[in-house]
């Protein structure tokens, strides 16, 4: 008997609940294959650690992009090894909710569907990554008060209001942490002339990153290779110059909150003064950035315990109850 | 005699299979105010607390 599963496809990572037993799987969501053949050589963590690094006959790859699906097939072949992965066969075929962007198009709802189907599951259902967000957040949704959840993940930042178990207010934009990675990366190539990787430019991001001065920084020494030369070259980035590349992006996050926040209907707009709004997902981690969101907007910001499985557990919970909150389901309610 | 019985049990049949087949119809639809009821209790502190559970859990595994 198939145990059903919730899935949190990120851009960035990929978690797996399975009812019951709780997260199964927590992955980057990376595929490396054989460019000549086609055959996959590794996925997730595995793959991750190749990416920058691989011969040229070997490709390491995010099949998504912004929340959604750049390739379609390779999409289908990771979902489909991740669920091998968790126990799933072709006689057993769960159900499965799979969380994603708010803000997909009609099209790109049916190709995670359709990959989700195509790698084994027996029914693949849609919700709302905020709204699985508020959930694992464990937001007091079940009340008529107003609950915002700001769910920054690689692709997307999305706000939502939430109240009796539905999206009040929704803004997002297709902007999220990676887009902080790519903002270090043209900043070090354009004003230091090195050009360093992805995955470089996120351990610059983790070690002195932040959007509002912190205490305690220190400069990075960041190695790449020299733009005009071509040889390996070191260079020292301070914190100011971090805040300074990736400014744009984290202005547009706030923006979009402001936008949400100015969206919510006024009966629930004074809940936040009180209540406050929470924070969820991989870019909420960026050193400052709640407490530039909490003096930009002049509402209290608080980061979730859990803000990396807030998304999958809330989607668990959904899975866990089923018949009782399938009408949450993305179409379900039109 | 007998094909007036048989039209009239043919008749009794069919109007039998009608009332359940609506009798059926009306338990599948969904009453919005059960269904919505029904979601909110799902959506319940108590109903959540496995994955309250689950965070605590993640948290200790962190700390550790």
């Amino acid at each position: 008997m198939a145990r059903d599963l919730a899935i949190d496809l990120g851009t960035a990572n990929t978690l797996v609940y399975m009812k019951g037993r709780g997260i199964v799987l927590n992955e980057p969501s990376v595929i490396a294959l054989n460019r000549q053949t086609g055959e996959v050589l590794a996925t997730g963590r595995e793959a991750w650690q190749m990416i920058g690094r691989t011969p040229g006959y070997i490709v390491a790859v995010r099949p998504l992009r912004g929340g959604a699906i750049t390739d379609f097939e390779i999409t289908e072949r990771m979902i489909r090894l991740l669920l091998q992965r968790v126990g799933v066969s072709r006689f057993t075929r769960p159900k499965v909710v799979i969380c994603v962007p708010s803000a997909i198009t009609e099209v790109e709802r049916r190709a995670v569907t359709d990959a989700a189907r195509r790698a084994g599951a027996a029914d693949a259902n849609l919700i709302e990554q905020p709204m699985a967000a508020a959930i694992g957040a464990d937001l007091p949704i079940d009340e008529p008060v107003g609950n915002m959840v700001i769910d920054i993940g690689g692709g997307t930042s999305e706000t939502a209001v939430i109240s009796l178990g539905g999206i009040v207010a929704l803004e997002a934009v297709r902007v999220g942490s990676f887009d902080i990675d790519a903002s270090i990366q043209n900043y070090v190539r354009r004003e230091h002339g090195i050009a360093i990787g992805e995955r470089t430019a996120e351990e610059i991001k983790v070690a002195i990153g932040s959007a509002d001065p912190t205490e305690d920084e220190n400069q990075a020494e960041v190695r790449g290779r020299d733009l005009m030369t071509g040889l390996p070259k070191t260079v020292l980035l301070t914190p100011e110059e971090v805040r300074f590349a990736i400014e744009d992006v984290v202005s547009s996050i706030i923006a979009s909150v402001i936008r949400c926040l100015a969206k919510a209907p006024p009966e629930l707009s004074q809940d936040f003064l009180v209540r406050g709004m929470y924070l969820v997902g991989g870019g909420g981690l960026l050193r400052g950035l709640a407490s530039r969101i909490q003096r930009e907007t002049k509402v209290p910001v608080k980061l979730s315990n859990v803000p990396l499985e807030a998304v999958v557990l809330g989607a668990g919970h959904v899975i866990e109850h089923y018949e009782a909150l399938k009408g949450m389901f993305m179409g379900a309610r039109r | 005699m007998t094909v007036v019985l048989v039209i009239v049990g043919v008749i009794v049949a069919l109007v039998l299979i009608a009332v359940v087949v609506a009798a059926v119809r009306r338990r599948r639809t969904p009453d919005g105010v059960a269904t919505f009821q029904r979601q909110i209790d799902a959506l319940s502190p108590e109903a959540r607390r496995p994955v309250v559970d689950q965070v605590q859990q993640l948290e200790q595994e962190d700390e550790d």
